[in-house]
């Protein structure tokens, strides 16, 4: 391997790159589905290759293949130089990317249980059995679900970085579907779409009492069948953490990547209202919004060691007090706001070059207590859990939410079950009505394993820690 | 490599490996191709890259017990290994009890759907063309972002049932988002010929829209009769085809067509079909099975006909043959039509507007999801074009409005739908059409 990567480095400086490297990357996935008490669907992934990225006449050209062997060297580069000397017709000013000291270094994920080395039959048993703890008249599906992930790369950059890391995810979830009368309703636990993701061993899904929590899940969603719709009106809400974890992430993970914010996916997911004009005096959310982007906390899933720039995993300040004061950003784009890269560059294979990307953007713990202290802290409110449905402008304004079960919250108590809840809002109104966070006792990592961004596209697993908080006067429903 | 010669590379190594298996039954996917992308923003290319990617899927049946893996490669070791490692999931889980083995093989049409041309443009052709687009925002004193992509590749089914067969098609598409002041505005351009994919017009789209989009006033929420242009149309008929046209969820009962076949669920005017023989799309000749695509309609005049299966779903819902939709193994959704049509009407965009008393002429959409997929609820915004029309005139642009609305209801009060039809990405062919009363269901700030 070693000497692969360094006739890499040989042959993109012979190209006339002023900057290059390359990543060697081979990623292992496994997807497992039950359904109904046996087997739905297992599958397999590996994938492994190598792409190079150069700067040739100050612009970039990349190259990936998945001929992972020293002949393939040569033309992956002469490529890759090819295509930057095309970017350069129609380049502006020169690539000039911010410093780095170049690493060396291992980082591996800390874990227990190699998810890989877990026997088949064993992770069967274990969602089999979680599927059959589900039981009631109009259940159709009971469905869990387990998913790992592998990725071990080497990264070497013309400039001496030599990096080797093995990343390691996990996570899995159940969920219970009721469908009756032309209505159906789905209840997930720990999380919607499969389930709760992190970095670590199997130990992490071992530990997530799912078949402790099936029976409870059916019950709801049979409940929601019967349920009520949920009222629209002016509303206070508490949101619990997992549906807090995608707000925070469509509306404050996104827009705080600062190539959106300069235009570089534009045409696609769109781009950002926090501007650069905005850093460092615009008022996001209330005092008591306190954000960080942290690819350093354990566990979470947007947790490494260095990200793919060789930039090292670092906890950067994004909202203090309710202002706004940092971005996620590359070592291209972080000179645009005088600063260095914040370490958020993260590809999702050899075949795709690094975009920036949410790390684990983390709301942190405020004064609220618990869940239930906050709960009975509320006079009138509704209680929203666990994500239905997002939504949000190209510049990550008007967003709304659905979520999966609401309950009416009465003089400090947990009442009615609504069901199809929704919540609309604009951004900074939304984060400026936050009066109050729950406390590092409830705060949770929770992990987004379908994050979708880039052009070929990409999906990366980030991650976000929350604790549930309160929002006033947000319209529930939508006004028709 | 000509694309013949690899379609025969790939039956050969593909059957290499299922005669090595000792399984029950084995079948496996090869895909080999190129993918090259140029981004630019701001006028300026950003990002521009280039991969050669080799995707193989592997699917045994060892005593109804289903196993699959992938591999990247086409090494006889990586290959082999994937197989192994399907065996072993076969061996560590029950039998599918109702498995119908795999399904026997049936004559694909040949189809012409490769362009050599458009596989070896270069870079500097795809420069050269976005190059085109960002000239035409420039002379609107705009700016222009976007991206054009040529792809080339292979596919080959080979099963121990009998199938081989392979397909080889190029896709160009170029699309632009261009911004002239605070307005924007969106083209793009699809075929499986880069030569057909005319940047300068592109451009020239997109930057008139961007320059009418200037200076957008606010509009109410509420209920207003739309000109939804064919990349909004076809945003609406992707989700719908994703929650509606799927022969697994319409099992399940997860689908809005589920025990309503034969009946009434939307307007009259409203026929979708899959055709992914038609030229008029980008043409793929067999599913990933092997199986041959067809014509499958899913509503006709208004009335829920048939769902997309794989061989597996076919023979659960009691059909002879698979209706050529299914999905790699690897992909749990199973099946899923993904060359849709929606019929066209006899008039044109022109006259829609014409006819608009008071309404909205939709670009695009934005962002779309699903709030209630048995009711075909969903919600998204607008996107970069959006205008008010007022007796017949486009009078000015308005900012962007979400909408939250049930879709195949909207559907039922479609009036009027253009004869010409445009490919949009997806790949969907699809009419303007003009829809009475959608509802609009908040604003934003732009």
């Amino acid at each position: 391997m070693k000497a692969l990567l360094e006739r890499a480095v040989e042959l993109m400086r012979q190209a006339g790159a002023s900057y290059g490297d390359i990543r060697i990357r081979e990623d292992r996935k496994e997807h497992i589905s039950v359904q109904n008490g046996r087997p739905e669907h297992i599958a397999v992934d590996r994938s492994a290759g190598f792409g190079v990225r150069v700067i040739v006449d100050g612009a970039w050209g990349f190259f990936g293949t998945h001929r992972l062997e020293e002949s393939a060297l040569e033309p992956a580069v002469r490529q890759a130089a090819a295509i930057a000397r095309a970017s350069a017709r129609l380049a502006g000013e020169p690539v000039v990317l911010a410093r780095v000291e170049p690493a060396t270094g291992f980082y591996e994920t800390p874990h227990e249980v190699n998810p890989f080395e877990v026997p088949l039959e064993e992770k069967l048993a274990f969602l089999e059995a979680a599927t059959k703890a589900m039981r009631g008249p109009n259940l159709k599906l009971a469905q869990a679900f387990a998913s790992s992930y592998l990725a071990h790369q080497h990264f070497a950059s013309t400039e001496g970085a030599r990096l080797e890391q093995r990343i390691l995810q996990c996570g899995g979830g159940i969920a219970a579907t009721a469908i009756a009368g032309g209505d159906m309703q789905v209840r997930s636990y720990p999380n919607s779409f499969r389930g709760n993701f992190a970095t670590g061993g199997w130990e992490y899904v071992r530990a997530m009492r799912l078949v402790e929590e099936a029976q409870r899940v059916a019950e709801e969603a049979e409940a929601l069948l019967a349920a009520p719709p949920c009222p629209q009106g002016r509303r206070t809400i508490v949101l619990d953490g997992g549906q807090l974890a995608l707000q925070v992430h469509e509306s404050c993970g996104h827009p705080i990547e600062l190539d959106r914010v300069l235009g570089m996916e534009l045409s696609y997911a769109g781009d950002s209202f926090l501007t650069t004009d905005k850093l460092g005096t615009f008022q996001y959310g209330s005092p008591h919004v306190n954000i960080v982007a942290d690819a350093t906390v354990r566990g979470g899933l947007g947790t490494f060691g260095w990200d793919d720039e060789g930039v090292p995993a670092q906890r950067t300040p994004i909202v203090e007090a309710g202002r706004f004061v940092g971005y996620l950003s590359s070592r291209e784009t972080a000179p645009a706001v005088g600063r260095t890269s914040s370490g958020a560059m993260r590809a999702s294979g050899w075949h795709r070059i690094p975009l920036i990307r949410m790390t684990n953007v983390n709301l942190m713990p405020g004064s609220a207590g618990r869940l239930e202290d906050l709960i009975a802290a509320t006079d009138d409110g509704l209680f929203l859990a666990t994500n239905k449905s997002w939504s949000i402008d190209n510049k990550r304004l008007n967003f709304q939410f659905g979520t999966e079960m609401a309950r009416e919250i009465k003089g400090g108590k947990l009442g009615a079950i609504y069901k199809n809840a929704t919540y609309t809002g604009i951004t900074p109104e939304f984060w400026a009505s936050c009066d109050a966070v729950c406390g590092s006792d409830a705060w949770q990592l929770w992990g987004t394993p379908n994050c979708g961004k880039g052009e070929p596209s990409q999906t990366a697993r980030v991650g976000h820690g929350v604790a549930p908080a309160r929002f006033r006067n947000v319209q529930v429903g939508v006004r028709t | 490599m000509n694309p013949a010669e690899r379609e025969a590379k790939l039956l050969e190594v593909g059957g290499d490996l299922v005669r090595s298996s000792t399984a029950d039954e084995t079948e496996i996917v090869i895909s080999e191709g190129t993918d090259l992308l140029t981004r630019f923003s701001r006028n300026q290319i950003h990002q521009n890259v280039g991969t050669e990617e080799v995707w193989a899927a592997v699917r045994v049946v060892t005593g109804k017990r289903i196993g699959v893996a992938t591999a990247s490669s086409l090494r006889p070791e990586a290959l082999r290994g994937a197989l192994d490692e399907a065996v072993a999931i076969a061996k560590a889980r029950g039998p599918t009890d109702d498995w119908p083995g795999l399904p026997p093989p049936r004559p694909v049409q040949k189809i012409a759907a490769y362009d050599a041309a458009t596989a070896e443009a270069s870079a500097d052709a795809r420069a050269d063309l976005a190059g085109e687009i960002i000239a035409a925002a420039r002379a609107k004193k705009a700016e222009a972002a976007g991206a054009v992509e040529i792809e080339e590749s292979t596919l080959a089914v080979v099963s121990s049932a009998g199938v081989a067969a392979a397909h080889s098609q190029t896709r160009a598409q170029a699309h632009t988002v261009v911004t002239c002041e605070d307005g924007s505005g969106y083209a793009e351009g699809l075929s499986t010929r880069m030569e057909d994919v005319a940047g300068r017009a592109i451009g020239r789209r997109a930057a008139a829209k961007a320059a009418a989009s200037r200076r957008p006033r606010a509009l109410s929420p509420g209920r207003y009769d739309v000109i939804l242009e064919p990349p909004a149309v076809g945003e609406w008929l992707e989700y719908l085809s994703y929650i509606g046209f799927s022969g697994k969820n319409f099992e399940e009962g997860r689908s809005p067509l589920s025990g309503k076949l034969g009946q009434r669920i939307t307007g009259p005017d409203v026929t979708i079909w899959d055709n992914a023989l038609s030229p008029r799309t980008i043409p793929q000749a067999l599913d990933y099975e092997g199986m041959p695509k067809e014509r499958l309609t899913f509503i006709a005049c208004g009335v829920a006909k048939a769902v997309g299966t794989s061989y597996y779903r076919a023979r659960r819902l009691k059909k002879r043959r698979s209706s050529g939709s299914a999905l790699p193994a690897s992909v749990s959704y199973e099946c899923l039509p993904l060359h849709l049509f929606l019929k066209g009407g006899t008039s044109s965009t022109e006259r829609l507007l014409k006819d608009t008393k008071r309404g909205l002429l939709v670009t695009r959409f934005h962002y779309t999801n699903i709030l209630d997929p048995l009711k075909t609820i969903l919600t998204g915004m607008t996107r970069d074009g959006t205008f008010l029309v007022e007796n017949g005139e486009v009078v000015g642009p308005v900012r962007n409005l979400r909408y939250t609305e049930n879709v195949l209801e909207a559907l039922g009060r479609i009036d009027g739908l253009s004869r010409r039809l445009a490919l949009v990405r997806g790949p969907m062919v699809v009419p303007t059409v003009r829809i009475r009363d959608v509802q609009f269901t908040g604003t934003t700030e732009f």
